[in-house]
């Protein structure tokens, strides 16, 4: 079977959780007998140095079948790019690789009529879209995250989405959805990493006959050795992500001036990751500020300590400097893969109470949950994981083992074979039979055909 | 500047009024760099929109090329601010010709002001080595100009501004050494001054006049005597002019094909301005739906800017939506009316629908069921037809139009008069989606031009959409009472459509000088028509049209509108 997989960026020149679970699944395709993988990652001008002149598309430092799709005059409000050159480089890749399943990871910097263009290439071709966040739902990064007033999203509609976007009129949105949803006929299955996820999208208008829910799954980091476990107090918490605003990681140093200022300090965070230059100006300026009076004060008197980015093969050292693993998000995560790296390293996760940090951690048994975005609530629970005696020891023996790249990929191949095993709505493990040609789908735009 | 300068001169100032060939736009944007991002972001249509309708206020700096003649800038006030205003002293009276300027095409338009409280202006002659061209006083707008009331000392209220518009409808040639200006009241008095004319383009004159038009001052209700302006004729020289432009610009069109050119049902043409997202939305929400595949788009495009991308947006969507398609590229903005005849002229089908760009299918199965109507009706019920066109909201927008009329005063000097305006109005705005007495089909006094599906051998019987509207309104209410007026009215049929109106286009201040044209025109044209029994929402030539039940006996005169 040729699988043709297309995501956004390659893992190797811009991290993020699609990229590295498309590589990952891209890996474990290659390694199955009876499949031929072929990766296409789109990236944007800011790689200059990739692209090469007169190319739309190329491969990708020697690697057989990993191929870069050079996106240019893209448009991120309708997710289209102007340049026809592209579309006919897309079209004539199609033709050669002559892929039975086109597995799609993302529509950023491919355009969303790309999927469309897939199906009238190849009419015949499965089309499977493995939704990473709400970017089809939101326009605001796909994270149902308002703008206004930075509270969770249920549902959008053109008057809410056009509340988050001041300068435009309910009509832009309105039109949004019915240009999302119009591309999205085109797809025979997507995927989704939670299940809670279905349910954004079938309210959205999303037929959930077309959902189904393979996990992700990554290889385990740990090379074969769990960490031992810590000894003695179990005061030591990790933040591992993003230094954005929706990582939550301003929630974590209010929790830790809230102990403070009640004069708890017997713990120690360590933040883990990068990119403070993409948080909001207020947040960097608000995370700047705490780092410069953090590492003024006297050694034995900081609690914080900001270590910088770090590569997969630095989450063995950087998981073992912790006894927690912390995932204060504010908005809902898909999957959030720094649960299953803490996982891996026997590390029980204290995370927001919602989307997917809800549907995976179980609170009280392997992990700790606190309301999402309360900083009172996660220094009450921080404080409850440093005293607690046998707490650590009981969370940590309850933590099973995170889904191995195995579970994806066994779910993934389920779907591209419209195997009997899937069913719609649910995680790909049971009986339903999907049919197999492709139908034309309208029941999510907003008048039925009569 | 504060804001009670700027609003004195907001109310006072004559506005500025050039070509914007004589503005320097790089220089502007890099001046102003808020401007600048403006127009990044497509908030300000440009930097020259944004100087004459707000940086003149703020008193923004400017830089003018070398084409732009000097003395009519000093003369308009612009490159010397806060000078008294020019006119001797001396003279036997104050007058000044502030701007004058001329196109390859014909066009002639002059203004300024004169102290004319004593004895009223008579005629300006000018007078070129070449030629000679009077305006009599019945040629002149006369406008309200609070800056010169102000350099005169003025006490009594009196519009001591003038302008005047020829479509003299030969090339003007243009001296550079000047020409003589002779203004002469009717007392026999006159003042002479040498005015070098500005040359510039028949496109560039007609928007600075419509500009001009749309900012002057008047005493009294202002839209009502700005409309009653355009009766002394200078509407129907300006409405003459935008359609000899029009005309000129479609033969200059340029056209190209996308998908063969096989006999189809119907022929979309779309006008485009401004935007070129609309292309591939329109291309993705119509395509692949029942009936879709026997139709086609012609989009024709009055935005030379967007050229080259409404060609490559054109062409990806043929590679992607795979529908059928032709491109017409207009060298400058011909308007609603002379775009879409252009476009029907290309159309290959008997069947061509005008619709706008922000119009969508709300029905999915809304091209089978037009294809159905047309099938399956009697000819006089689908020569021309409109659809219930539906808000965002998902409420009502309208069900067809009907025609009201507004009675305004105007203020002559010695007395007040009755001015009749026709109004165009809409069934059901607003109304909840279900609202049948408005959605069933029935003739209507007229149907929008959103969406207008009609006969082709009948859409050219009637001469397609006037050309003399300027830009686009009223078209669509001239065409359906056309068509009344040979004995068809049109219909309007339940094929339901989204119209995200306003979303369409960008409007210009030029456009709102042509909308008072269209206003006055429309109403010189049909006003008697629509007195004769075509007034209101249930008119009784169209028994029923309001949606309100129809006697059976009337059921005869359906159709035959007369």
């Amino acid at each position: 079977m040729r699988v043709l997989l297309i995501g956004v960026f390659h893992p190797e020149i811009v991290r993020g959780g699609a990229q590295q679970v498309c590589y990952e699944l891209f890996e474990a395709l290659q390694a199955t007998p009876g499949i031929e993988p072929t990766l296409l990652a789109a990236i944007d001008p800011s790689c200059e140095s990739l692209y090469k002149s007169g190319a739309r598309i190329t491969g990708f430092d020697g690697r057989p079948n990993e191929f870069l799709y050079l996106s240019r005059e893209y448009d991120y409000w309708w997710h289209k790019s102007g340049n026809r050159l592209l579309h006919e480089s897309f079209v004539e890749f199609l033709q050669l690789v002559q892929p039975e399943v086109v597995h799609f990871h993302h529509f950023m910097l491919l355009g969303l009529d790309l999927l469309t263009l897939t199906r009238r290439t190849l009419p015949n071709v499965r089309i499977v879209f493995t939704l990473h966040e709400f970017l089809g739902i939101c326009a605001a990064d796909g994270h149902m995250l308002r703008r206004n007033d930075r509270s969770l999203c249920r549902h959008a509609s053109q008057v809410r989405c056009s509340q988050c976007f001041p300068g435009r009129r309910p009509e832009e949105f309105f039109m949004r959805e019915m240009w999302v949803k119009r591309h999205f006929e085109a797809v025979d299955v997507f995927t989704t990493p939670s299940r809670f996820m279905i349910e954004h999208y079938v309210d959205w208008g999303l037929e959930r006959d077309r959902i189904v829910h393979v996990t992700n799954g990554q290889r385990d980091y740990t090379g074969g050795h769990r960490l031992p476990a810590s000894r003695g107090r179990h005061n030591r918490f990790g933040f591992f992500g993003q230094l954005v605003d929706d990582k939550g990681v301003w929630v974590l140093i209010e929790a830790v001036r809230q102990l403070r200022s009640e004069g708890f300090t017997d713990f120690v965070v360590e933040i883990n990751g990068g990119n403070l230059q993409y948080a909001s100006e207020a947040r960097r300026a608000e995370i700047e500020a705490f780092q410069k009076e953090e590492e003024a004060l006297p050694f034995e008197e900081r609690r914080v300590f900001f270590l910088g980015s770090y590569a997969v093969d630095q989450l063995r050292q950087r998981m073992g400097r912790v006894d927690w693993c912390v995932v204060p998000s504010v908005w809902y995560e898909t999957f959030a893969l720094v649960i299953s790296e803490a996982w891996m390293f026997g590390r029980p996760v204290i995370g927001s109470d919602v989307g997917a940090m809800a549907e995976r951690i179980h609170h009280d048994k392997d992990g700790l949950l606190f309301g999402v975005g309360d900083s009172r609530a996660l220094a009450e629970t921080i404080r409850r994981a440093c005293t607690e005696k046998g707490l650590w020891e009981r969370l940590s023996g309850g933590i099973q083992a995170p889904p191995p790249r195995e579970a994806m990929l066994e779910g993934m191949l389920d779907v591209y074979r419209d195997s009997a095993s899937v069913q719609p709505g649910s995680t790909a493990v049971s009986s339903a039979v999907r049919p197999r040609s492709h139908r034309p789908r309208t029941a999510a735009m907003p008048e039925e055909a009569k | 500047m504060n804001d009670s300068s700027e609003d004195s001169k907001r109310n006072g100032a004559s506005p500025p009024v050039f070509p914007p060939s004589w503005f320097d736009e790089e220089a502007y944007l890099l001046t102003h760099e808020d401007v600048a991002a403006g127009v990044a972001c497509g908030a300000i249509h440009s930097g020259y929109e944004h100087y004459v309708t707000q940086g003149w206020l703020e008193n923004r700096s400017v830089v003018f090329s070398r084409q732009a003649p000097h003395d009519q800038l000093y003369r308009w006030g612009v490159v010397e601010k806060d000078q008294p205003l020019p006119g001797a002293q001396g003279a036997k009276f104050r007058c000044n010709i502030e701007l004058a300027v001329a196109s390859g095409g014909g066009g002639l338009f002059v203004s300024g002001w004169i102290d004319d409280l004593e004895s009223p202006l008579d005629t300006i002659r000018i007078v070129n080595s070449n030629w000679m061209f009077i305006f009599s006083v019945s040629d002149l707008v006369r406008v309200r100009r609070a800056d010169v009331e102000k350099e005169l000392g003025a006490s009594h209220q009196h519009s001591y501004g003038f302008f005047g518009f020829c479509n003299t409808g030969d090339p003007l040639v243009v001296e550079s050494v000047g020409c003589s200006f002779n203004i002469q009241r009717q007392d026999g008095s006159a003042e002479q001054t040498n005015v070098n004319i500005g040359r510039i383009g028949d496109v560039e004159l007609r928007d600075l006049v419509l500009n001009y038009f749309a900012q002057a001052g008047f005493y009294g209700n202002r839209q009502v005597e700005a409309i009653r302006a355009c009766g002394s004729g200078f509407g129907a020289q300006i409405a003459g002019f935008n359609r000899d432009v029009s005309r000129r610009l479609v033969r200059g069109a340029y056209t190209r094909n996308f998908g063969g050119t096989r006999p189809l049902r119907g022929s979309l043409m779309v006008c485009l301005y401004g935007k070129a997202e609309f292309v591939f939305l329109q291309n993705a929400l119509f395509s692949g739906r029942p009936g879709f595949q026997d139709y086609e788009i012609i989009w024709v495009s009055n935005s030379p800017d967007l050229s080259e991308r409404l060609l490559a947006e054109i062409e990806i969507a043929h590679s992607v939506y795979g529908v059928p398609q032709t491109a017409v590229l207009l060298p400058g903005n011909a308007g609603f009316g002379a775009a879409n005849n252009a476009a029907a002229s290309f159309a290959h089908s008997d069947r061509v629908i005008a619709i706008n760009p922000d119009v969508f299918p709300k029905d999915l199965a809304w091209a089978r069921k037009h294809t159905d109507l047309v099938d399956g009706l009697p000819a006089e019920q689908t020569r021309l037809f409109g659809a219930p066109l539906y808000y965002d909201d998902g409420s009502l927008m309208h069900g067809g139009m009907y025609f009201e009329f507004d009675t305004g005063v105007s203020l002559k000097a010695d007395s007040v008069e009755d001015c009749r305006l026709v109004r165009v109005e809409h069934y059901g705005k607003g109304a909840p989606a279900a609202s049948q007495r408005f959605t069933r089909p029935r003739p209507v006094p007229a149907v929008t031009g959103a969406f207008i599906s009609c006969d082709r051998a009948w859409y050219e019987k009637l001469g397609g959409f006037s050309e003399d509207y300027i830009f686009g309104n009223y078209e669509d209410a001239d065409l359906c009472l056309k068509s009344l007026q040979q004995g068809t009215p049109s219909w309007l049929h339940d094929l339901r459509l989204w119209h995200l109106e306003g979303k369409g286009s960008t409007r210009l201040p030029a456009h709102e000088g042509g909308w008072l044209v269209n206003r006055w025109l429309f109403a010189d044209r049909w006003a008697k028509e629509i007195d004769h029994g075509l007034l209101g929402p249930n008119p009784t030539r169209l028994p029923g049209a309001g949606g309100e039940a129809v006697p059976s006996s009337s059921e005869d005169t359906a159709g035959t509108g007369n």
